[in-house]
């Protein structure tokens, strides 16, 4: 804007106030200061980076030129234009001949035409997403309630090793999976040994081994995250999420939190050779409730 | 302007006659004002994400599979890793500024649903969604859900112990939607958790979807704004319904819009040298049945978290086949409820006052008292939520039992918004009554006291 101090800078604008700065040689030093600034840190940050320096240098190299590089354009347009404020009306007048484009008035006919257009569209679309989604996953089945376990099937851990019944610590807790199943998620089971504490109900004794151990889904039936964490002082399986607890000499019943179902018990039994396997599949819905 | 800018637009102008527009834009004029600043970030942070997103696109694995790490991070080294994880570790451990822009992106994540939250917060507090402007209000609420999504499932594609646990979680939310929820899981998730699909699908959404999504929505919300001019604050001496009183874009507004974005992203650098953000060695890898303590999601998560925690234990059957469960109360009824209400509110708002015509000028939310007592209620709800969010930590800082500090929580969810509510409002009317004023039902009657004055 190449302004001639006789006339108005701008005449199309309405300004109310106008400032401007007197010409100042402090201002174009930190104008110069922070151009020199902005560019030694891009040609620091290039160099740290290609030596494969640290985040800690090149990072914040970028950061200096960033902040020196805006604290120059602020200082520059600052010297540069007068500070201004002007108006605007918030409504031009409307032009007279702007007709809505709703006055395009169509011939008197019947409205059975437009209907059976827009009733054909609405249809046609329907027909392709309603049979286009159902592509995008499996029908559910069984697989929500059906979960690796069958009768028989061993107990293993993380690295498929099976587990014997007098194999596991006192107190302690362990994850376990069906043999052939491991990380298959919703047959997630942890392995609970109590100490001499006597089981109650709804606990199903027939599932107990060795009247110590029990098994129940690690699945929780709130939100359906691990229920990973044991308190040994009173037996009580903690989930680390949303902080449903249960009792795991009491069949698993929540005592806490937001959860309302107790913890699926799985049929636990030992074969011949001494390791634990399952008498068969969960009895009730693992994890969370749906529809 | 220099010579050869001049000259370049000289040419564009004879081609397109552009003259006149570009002119009428340079003098648009711009209210000032630091939470006019707020949006502007948040715009910003959108580019840096932008920026940066592409650079990570060109690395991340999107792919669940078990490869082998064989690069220099030594907690990794030579362990078999799901394929999307071993893509994050390699790209933070082994290829140069790859952490950096990692932490950019993810900072800027922040910067973007933070300055999205605290704008939103300026629109209501300050009245700037009444007429005319509901139909941009609807839009950022839209945006504000986008965002979330765009976070959510970029808090997920690292496939780390907390992303996986957070997938399950919005898994189980989709199963919890009474009679249709295991079809939709299936559809969206392509089975049962955990499938190997849905890493794909959540980058197709992350990287392609919600950020075109995003893009063409901030088009329209910045295009509604410049058609309808932005509200400004009451100033003595100015008719603000009939004036609109502020900077010209060009320079002035310009200048200070490149700075802003100068400074945003040369702080979201610093913040990348200082904060360890999203640090995946810390985390390890998702896998199946393990979680550890303190598993949280982002903070923007954290009231339905909080929700999720603190709601009673409910599940009751309901004749006709559905269950319904606390996570479909608490995690899909109750934010759906929040985002309506945040919906319909200017609605409330113009009924109970009988307020017309349009609305240009910015008021304190305390010469409203509904809109003062509804919105410290909801945001206090919303805080108590988040801060609910943490029991589990609290407890364990505080050394008060987890059941004690989710009761208080139960109660102060209910409580607290009630009476601070009840209490700003009773506190806005009587100031309005001492000034001897009510609740201007026009702006055109409400500008006669500054124009007078």
């Amino acid at each position: 804007m190449s302004g001639h101090e006789s006339e108005p800078r701008r005449p199309d604008l309405t300004i109310v106030s106008e400032e401007t700065p007197p010409p100042s040689e402090a201002n174009d030093a930190l104008v110069i200061g922070s151009a020199i600034i902005a560019a030694l840190a891009g040609v620091g940050f290039a160099v740290a980076l290609a030596l494969g320096t640290s985040l800690a240098v090149y990072g914040s190299a970028l950061a200096i030129g960033l902040l020196a590089l805006g604290f120059g354009v602020r200082r520059y347009f600052s010297d540069l234009f007068p500070d201004i404020e002007a108006v605007e009306p918030r409504h031009p007048e409307p032009d007279a001949s702007e007709e809505a484009v709703s006055a395009i008035e169509p011939l008197e006919r019947r409205s059975l035409l437009r209907n059976a257009l827009i009733g054909a569209g609405g249809i046609l679309g329907l027909g392709i997403v309603g049979s286009t989604v159902p592509s995008l996953g499996p029908a559910p089945g069984d697989t929500l309630t059906r979960t690796a376990w069958r009768r028989g099937t061993r107990l293993v851990t993380t690295d498929g090793e099976p587990i014997r019944a007098d194999n596991v610590a006192s107190g302690g807790v362990a994850t376990v999976w069906p043999e052939g199943a491991i990380d298959n998620e919703i047959s997630a089971v942890i392995l609970v040994r109590v100490g001499d504490v006597g089981f109650a109900p709804p606990t199903n004794l027939d599932w107990v081994v060795n009247g110590e151990l029990v098994a129940y889904s690690k699945v929780c039936t709130h939100a359906g995250c691990p229920v990973g964490l044991f308190r040994e002082q009173d037996n009580a399986l903690f989930c680390p999420c949303h902080q449903s607890t249960f009792d795991a000499v009491r069949g698993a019943i929540p005592t806490f939190g937001p959860t309302a179902r107790a913890l699926p018990q799985l049929p636990l039994g030992t074969n011949a050779e001494g390791f634990l396997i399952a008498l068969g599949d969960f009895k009730e819905l693992v994890g969370p409730a749906y529809g | 302007m220099t010579p050869l800018f001049a000259k370049l637009f000289d040419q564009l102008d004879e081609r397109l006659h552009v003259r006149g527009d570009a002119r009428k834009a340079a003098n648009k004029v711009f209210p000032s004002n630091w939470s006019f600043l707020l949006g502007e970030v948040a715009l910003f942070s959108l580019v840096i994400l932008v920026l940066t997103g592409t650079f990570l696109t060109f690395f991340y694995s999107p792919n669940v599979e078990a490869v082998t790490y064989t690069g220099t991070n030594p907690v990794f080294a030579g362990r078999s890793l799901p394929a999307a994880f071993e893509s994050i570790v390699r790209l933070s451990s082994d290829i140069n500024g790859g952490l950096l822009f990692r932490r950019l992106h993810r900072g800027a994540s922040h910067l973007f649903i933070a300055t999205i939250v605290l704008h939103m917060l300026r629109i209501l507090l300050t009245g700037a969604f009444r007429k005319p402007r509901e139909i941009n209000y609807f839009v950022g609420i839209g945006l504000l859900t986008l965002a979330f999504g765009a976070g959510f499932t970029g808090y997920s594609l690292p496939y780390d112990s907390l992303a996986g646990t957070g997938i399950r979680i919005a898994y189980t939310e989709l199963l919890s939607l009474p009679l249709i929820g295991d079809r939709i899981a299936f559809w969206i998730f392509g089975g049962a958790f955990p499938t190997g699909d849905v890493i794909p699908r959540f980058f197709v959404l992350h990287v392609m979807i919600l950020p075109a999504a995003l893009i063409g929505t901030v088009g329209l919300h910045l295009f509604i704004i410049y058609r309808q001019k932005h509200t400004q604050f009451p100033r003595l001496g100015v008719d603000g319904h009939r004036l609109v009183l502020g900077k010209p874009l060009w320079p002035l507004q310009f200048a200070e819009s490149a700075t802003l974005f100068l400074w945003t992203a040369g702080l979201l650098a610093a913040a990348a040298v200082l904060i360890p953000w999203s640090d995946v060695t810390l985390l390890g890898p998702y896998v199946p049945g393990e979680v550890g303590n303190n598993a949280q999601p982002d903070w923007f998560l954290f009231w339905l978290e909080g929700a999720l925690r603190i709601f009673p234990p409910i599940e009751f059957g309901v004749p006709g086949g559905m269950i319904i469960s606390g996570p479909f109360v608490a995690g899909v009824v109750l934010p759906g409820l929040i985002f309506a209400f945040l919906g319909i509110y200017p609605f409330i708002e113009k009924r109970r006052y009988k307020l017309e015509g349009e609305w240009h000028v910015l008021q304190n939310p305390l010469e409203i008292p509904l809109r003062a007592g509804v919105m410290l209620g909801v945001f206090s709800a919303l805080l108590i939520l988040s801060a609910a969010a943490t029991n589990d930590i609290l407890s364990r800082m505080l050394g008060i039992p987890i059941e004690v500090i989710t009761w208080i929580a139960r109660v102060a969810v209910i409580v607290v918004p009630v009476v601070l509510g009840l209490g700003i409002a009773r506190y806005a009317r009587r100031r309005l009554d001492r000034k001897g004023r009510d609740v201007p039902t026009s702006e055109v009657e409400e500008q006669q006291r500054y124009i007078a004055a």
